[in-house]
């Protein structure tokens, strides 16, 4: 099967970039393990400062609003934290001092939710709280089995009883001009959190959970429609197992599921993440890349990869496969003309996009410009998709 | 009467200070156990959490061996809750002595323990993660204890027969009258709070800090204190201990414990300061991993969970002035004729197997300074939670059709399982997927258990012992005790707290899943949940 590029690796900077290429006209593929870091994203595109207009673009034709505005978030701790482009459902203030009274709801038995943190957090800044519990006898099923009251589970049951928590609020709210409620709505229905806020008369603020992420899965569902919508194909639950190296040229990659079909492309874009997502691997002796062997750069000895002290910055969070600069991966001390790299497998050896979202997002666009480049230098022809019927 | 009076005091709260003051509390003596931290916090918790048969010893310490064998028989009456009946294998693999294997057994049944030589097929089948090039094994009545369970029991079988105790206090001197000791200043280490104890007799059950705590009362008791470093893999690879066959070494007993297994250990010499902060080398990480794996190869390619160390408290005896002659044997010591120090006792040596015969020998010497005559009934009563012979038997007794977790809870807690609230479907959830530790056993431990910390709470339940290390069940369980405990900025450092005492074990073995685990772990907590 011969693609224009092939793309290894489902998350927001695959993603992104399958969006922007078959945008631009190419026949891509994405081959995605099905998990990625956006099941736990917090829902704010941290390290981006000023949102690229080409990303915003892509996201809102993908049905994902995003706002920008410099100021701080509540966070499930009840702490705060600066902002600054999020997604339409997480509130961005000016200052910590969020409103006058809040309202905090949780649902009974769930435990993902931190609602006395949060209360706690508020009070710190002025906030009268009151915490109050509510319960849906659609909730009961999910109350039977010890551990299903879980985000997903419960924004699934969300989806269609929205409104009776919306009444629930209304009958319980007093005075209170802000009303707290977990991030547990709009999975399918992306017009849910929209509506809660538009029947509450209060400020209605979701706040975050424990994982996994319901904006983050949504975001992940919404942009995967619309990359295929746009003719991309998705090869869902596979992963890339070896390249064939031909002249420091990818020529084709092998994928768990389709075995001996190889995968062809004129490009290829290596975005599989760092460690949970096994973009790179360790054991004790070294960390690697193990779809194509690439170079990483790391430091030899073990024991400078960690700080002793939890919360701080982690060495081993910072290395990544080394590239040339124009995000070519580098193997062998060679680098490999079609075979770009991008997202958290990078690293901090791209300081200049950043971390984390920003990172998966910038260096994504980035990869994206130069494959166009080349291929109109080069006058390729596009290759028809054979997976689209 | 004057609250602060007792007739005994007991310091450190580990298996040796829990034994001792059940024993001293059944015979109706009146006592106060003090510890500087949380219960089993020292050596206690820091073992392989091995029911040595005594096998072990027979060659070289057959005393030693005779004590384990007759305090494993006793502990399986009286606190079967804590302890699985595994059995154990001694193999011998090529590279030893195959000849070395009859001095063994024979060392053995000197012993009184019942030591087997079976036939190595049939050992593979017995034990099928068995190293399968051994050439030869011998069946030893070995098992696994919850240490943290067994401290726990003992601590509250003497609250029930009137004990006190205060955790997380410190003892800072000894209040004292010419040759004599009347008590004890202290202070508590959260609160700041100073108070002063009396009592007649002071036993000093500290362990390694025996040694300071010795020092405080003016008088020297000599001890070394030896790390051991040790392993714990992510699933429970044996179903039987597995040991060599051979002298005692490094590395070469692998322990099953509830979901996981333990590799040890090492031995160490290292300074007195270190013994507040042991840390594992990588040098023991790969001692620990290359020998285990002789064991069971299957190691090799498990999921390494945790590196951790506890520090043995040695003892030199007293006719040695240079220390080479280490005994592992019990050491009980009166101050009075020993150094003309009266009203003071220092129990230590021994080892977690022995524990509740350095509580009798120790009890002995209290009620001789007492003039007490009542005799020892640990060997024979039951401790709480140890009234039914099975889990299965407990939760089936409590629930009519138990749940996977509700028999784990009933593992962890024996016969008290029965004190966890399920009237209501709530108490069911699960806080602790990878343990199976539910909201009604997380709060029963917080109402009765005196829990202050996650890391208490931990040692109770085991909360964030599983595969995720803490990951999800943290913050929920730190929710529920900010609700008990009406705090939720100290639950806030609490949870940094055990997320870095958690980290503590799992960087020095930093690579593979765990790291996979640590990144998200960091990742959420930081970025997500904003701690």
């Amino acid at each position: 099967m011969k693609f224009d590029t092939v793309i290894i690796g489902g998350g927001l900077a695959g993603l992104t970039a399958g969006l922007s290429l078959q945008k631009a006209g190419q026949n891509t593929a994405i081959i995605s393990t099905g998990q990625s870091a956006l099941h736990f994203f917090s829902g704010t595109f941290e390290s981006i400062e000023e949102p690229p207009q080409q990303m915003q673009r892509l996201f809102e034709e993908a049905g994902i609003r995003l706002h920008y505005e410099r100021g701080v978030r509540l966070m499930p701790l009840g702490t705060f934290r600066e902002s600054a482009l999020s997604l339409e459902d997480i509130d961005i203030f000016p200052t910590p001092k969020i409103g006058r009274k809040a309202l905090i709801i949780n649902f009974m038995g769930y435990h993902d939710f931190f609602s006395s943190f949060l209360a706690e957090g508020l009070q710190k800044q002025g906030l009268e709280c009151r915490v109050r519990f509510i319960n849906l006898p659609e909730l009961e099923k999910l109350q039977l089995s010890p551990s299903e009251m879980r985000s997903v589970q419960i924004a699934r049951a969300m989806d269609r009883v929205w409104e009776k928590v919306v009444q629930e609020i209304r009958m319980l709210l007093k005075d209170e001009d802000v009303v707290v409620l977990p991030q547990v709505f709009g999975l399918q229905d992306t017009s849910v959190p929209g509506r809660i806020r538009q029947g509450v008369p209060a400020r209605v603020v979701f706040a975050g959970t424990l994982p996994p992420s319901v904006p983050g899965i949504r975001t992940q569902m919404l942009l995967k429609k619309r990359y295929q919508l746009l003719g991309g194909s998705i090869l869902m639950g596979d992963e890339a197992v070896k390249a064939h190296i031909y002249e420091n040229r990818i020529h084709s990659i092998v994928t768990r599921n389709l075995d001996s079909h190889y995968l062809e492309a004129s490009h290829f874009i290596l975005a599989t993440g760092g460690y949970f997502s096994k973009g790179l691997v360790s054991n004790p002796f070294q960390i690697y890349e193990p779809v194509f062997g690439l170079d990483v750069e790391y430091a030899e000895d073990r024991n400078t990869w960690y700080n002793p002290a939890f919360a701080e910055d982690q060495p081993y969070m910072g290395y990544g496969v080394k590239t040339d600069g124009k995000l070519h991966a580098v193997k062998d001390g060679q680098p490999i003309d079609n075979l770009f790299v991008v997202g958290s497998i990078l690293g901090k050896t791209q300081p200049q996009f950043g971390s984390a979202a920003g990172l998966a997002v910038r260096s994504a666009l980035a990869a994206v410009d130069e494959i166009l480049r080349c291929t109109q230098n080069d006058g390729e022809e596009s290759a028809s998709n054979p997976l689209s019927f | 009467m004057n609250p602060n009076e007792f007739d005994v005091i007991i310091i450190g709260g580990g298996i040796t200070g829990a034994g001792t003051q059940r024993d001293c509390a059944m015979r109706g003596i009146r006592t106060l156990l003090i510890e500087r931290s949380d219960i089993a916090t020292g050596a206690t918790g820091r073992n392989h959490g091995l029911l040595h048969s005594g096998a072990r010893y027979a060659v070289n310490d057959p005393e030693s061996a005779r004590e384990c064998i007759e305090e494993n028989m006793i502990l399986r009456q009286i606190a079967s809750h804590c302890i699985d009946e595994t059995d154990g294998l001694f193999i011998t693999l090529p590279e030893d002595d195959l000849g070395y294997q009859q001095t063994f057994v024979d060392a053995c049944r000197q012993a009184g323990i019942n030591a087997e030589i079976i036939d190595p097929d049939l050992a593979r089948r017995l034990e099928p993660s068995v190293n399968p090039d051994l050439i030869g094994a011998v069946r030893v009545p070995d098992g696994s204890v919850d240490p943290f369970r067994l401290c726990a029991a003992n601590m509250l079988d003497a609250k029930i027969h009137g004990g006190q105790v205060r955790l997380h206090t410190e003892v800072t001197g000894f209040i004292r009258e010419g040759d004599t000791i009347r008590g004890v200043h202290t202070r508590n280490r959260l609160t700041g709070e100073q108070a002063d104890y009396y009592a007649p007799v002071v036993v000093n059950a500290g362990g390694i800090w025996g040694h300071h705590i010795a020092e405080l009362a003016g008088v020297n008791v000599g001890m070394y204190p030896a790390k051991g470093a040790l392993l714990i893999f992510a699933h429970r690879v044996n179903n039987m201990v597995i040991n060599r066959c051979r002298k005692p070494s490094n590395a070469d007993i692998l322990v099953p414990g509830d979901t996981v297994c333990v590799i040890g250990t090492t031995s160490t010499r290292i300074p007195f300061e270190e013994c507040d902060n042991v840390a594992v080398t990588p040098d023991e990480v790969t001692l620990l991993i290359t020998e285990g794996a002789k064991l069971s190869p299957a190691l090799e390619s498990t999921r390494i969970l945790r590196a951790y160390a506890g520090v043995r408290p040695l003892v030199s005896a007293d006719d040695d002035p240079t220390g080479r002659n280490i005994s592992r044997g019990i050491v009980c010591l009166d101050h009075e004729s020993r150094d003309g120090l009266k009203g003071l006792i220092t129990i230590t040596g021994g080892k977690l197997m022995t524990y509740r015969l350095m509580a009798e020998i120790a009890t002995d010497a209290v009620c001789r300074k007492l003039g007490i005559d009542k005799r020892c009934e640990t060997a024979v009563t039951p401790l709480p939670g140890s009234e039914e012979k099975s889990y299965e038997a407990v939760a089936q007794k409590i629930w009519e059709s138990p749940s996977t977790a509700q028999k784990a809870a009933a593992a962890r807690m024996g016969t008290r399982a029965s004190r966890i609230r399920t009237s209501d479907r709530h108490d069911e959830a699960l806080i602790c997927e990878c343990e199976e530790v539910s909201v009604g056993e997380i709060n029963a431990a917080i109402d009765r258990l005196e829990v202050t910390s996650l890391t208490d709470l931990r040692r109770r339940t085991r909360v964030g012992m599983g595969t995720c290390q803490g990951g999800f069940c943290t913050c929920r369980a730190a929710a529920l005790l900010a609700k008990a405990h009406g705090s939720v900025e100290k639950e806030r450092a609490d949870i940094a707290a055990f997320l870095q005492e958690r980290w503590k074990g799992n960087f020095p073995i930093g690579w593979g899943d765990t790291l996979r685990e640590a990144e998200y772990t960091q990742w959420v907590y930081k970025h997500v949940l904003g701690l």
